[in-house]
């Protein structure tokens, strides 16, 4: 089994650099600037988990993914469970109860709806503008992307993260995650197995 | 309205064009069109690869004739229904792959494709890997 992490950093190499070379990675350790896998996959969160088996087909769509239990306040899943069925799925492939029927994948598929592509869209913009030095239309375009994918933490956190969230967004992470007010704020995971 | 530079974004790229913007309509000839997305004018309509889209009668999109033929670029992608987000004040425009193709695509269960950079900006393709299971990690320092 190959591991390959996907950074979904606008500010690419910059923002996610750090981090890659602490880890020294010996997989494909790569970065997507423009959300292309993001979009590609509809995926709205991170860390999101995808595996692909040796046909190159879907086995289990867009899942959180954590190693360790470090964040099981937000996870609220005992994560190690989960590193288990990978290693199951490594070892016994096909024979892995993890491994979802085909009818699962699908109805597990994150579709995209026309809102879902125009916020891609318009995401992508929005960092386009910002990294060619128009931060503020870029804030503006930021916040129609998220309000037409409102449950996409990727578009929110991201356009946080490159400017000063309390004064361009009036709000924060922190305060996002109060006004959750206990739901969850990852998709809950449901192994199956 | 006078010709001028434009930059259109695709999800994986972006090109230079020259075009007539009118607020969010982008009008571009023949020429430029190819590079804006693919499309080429022909007796049947506009091409791109195997598809030709007949020109209605009255498309909002598409004006003049013969080497006057102008197509508004943003109009013409939404008639295909692909998401147009649009900057004018910075000559930009942003066209996406329609929902129902993203959907389509995911609906077959294969893995979409892509090519992104490493740190040493060496570039690696997800379909390279057949042979061997992957697992795919979306991450983010934010």
């Amino acid at each position: 089994m190959t591991v390959i992490t996907v950074a979904l950093d606008s500010a690419g190499p910059a923002a996610a650099g750090e981090f890659i070379r602490a880890t020294k990675p010996t997989h494909p350790s790569l970065i997507d600037a423009h959300y292309e896998v993001a979009r590609a996959y509809n995926m709205v969160n991170v860390p999101t988990a995808v595996w692909i088996d040796e046909e190159g087909r879907i086995v289990r769509p867009n899942e959180m993914a954590f190693a360790d239990n470090r964040w099981i306040e937000y996870t609220k899943f005992d994560m190690t469970r989960y590193l288990e069925a990978v290693r199951d799925w490594a070892r016994r492939g096909t024979q892995s109860p993890y491994v979802l029927a085909a009818k699962e994948r699908r109805r597990r598929l994150p579709l995209p709806t026309a809102e879902h592509a125009l916020a891609a869209a318009t995401f992508r913009l929005a960092e386009h503008l910002h990294e060619t030095g128009h931060p503020e239309a870029a804030v503006l375009l930021f916040k129609r992307a998220q309000t037409l994918q409102p449950e996409s933490w990727c578009f929110k956190r991201q356009a946080w993260a490159l400017t000063d969230a309390e004064k361009f967004y009036g709000t924060n992470f922190q305060k996002e995650v109060a006004a959750l007010a206990g739901r969850p704020y990852y998709t809950p995971l449901d192994l199956g197995g | 309205m006078a010709a001028a530079t434009a930059t259109i974004l695709f999800p994986a790229g972006k090109v230079t064009v020259t075009g007539e913007a009118d607020a969010e309509a982008l009008w571009l000839a023949p020429a430029e069109l190819a590079k804006a997305g693919g499309w080429e004018l022909k007796p049947e309509g506009l091409c791109r690869g195997s598809l030709c889209v007949p020109v209605p009668p009255g498309a909002s999109w598409a004006r003049g004739r013969g080497a006057d033929v102008r197509v508004d670029v943003s109009g013409l992608s939404r008639h295909m229904g692909q998401p147009v987000a649009a900057s004018p004040e910075h000559a930009t425009w942003s066209i996406g792959e329609a929902a129902e193709d993203v959907a389509d695509r995911l609906r077959s269960l294969e893995a979409p494709d892509f090519t992104l950079p490493d740190l040493d900006g060496r570039m690696h393709t997800l379909s390279s890997f057949r042979g061997r299971k992957v697992f795919l990690l979306a991450w983010a320092s934010w």
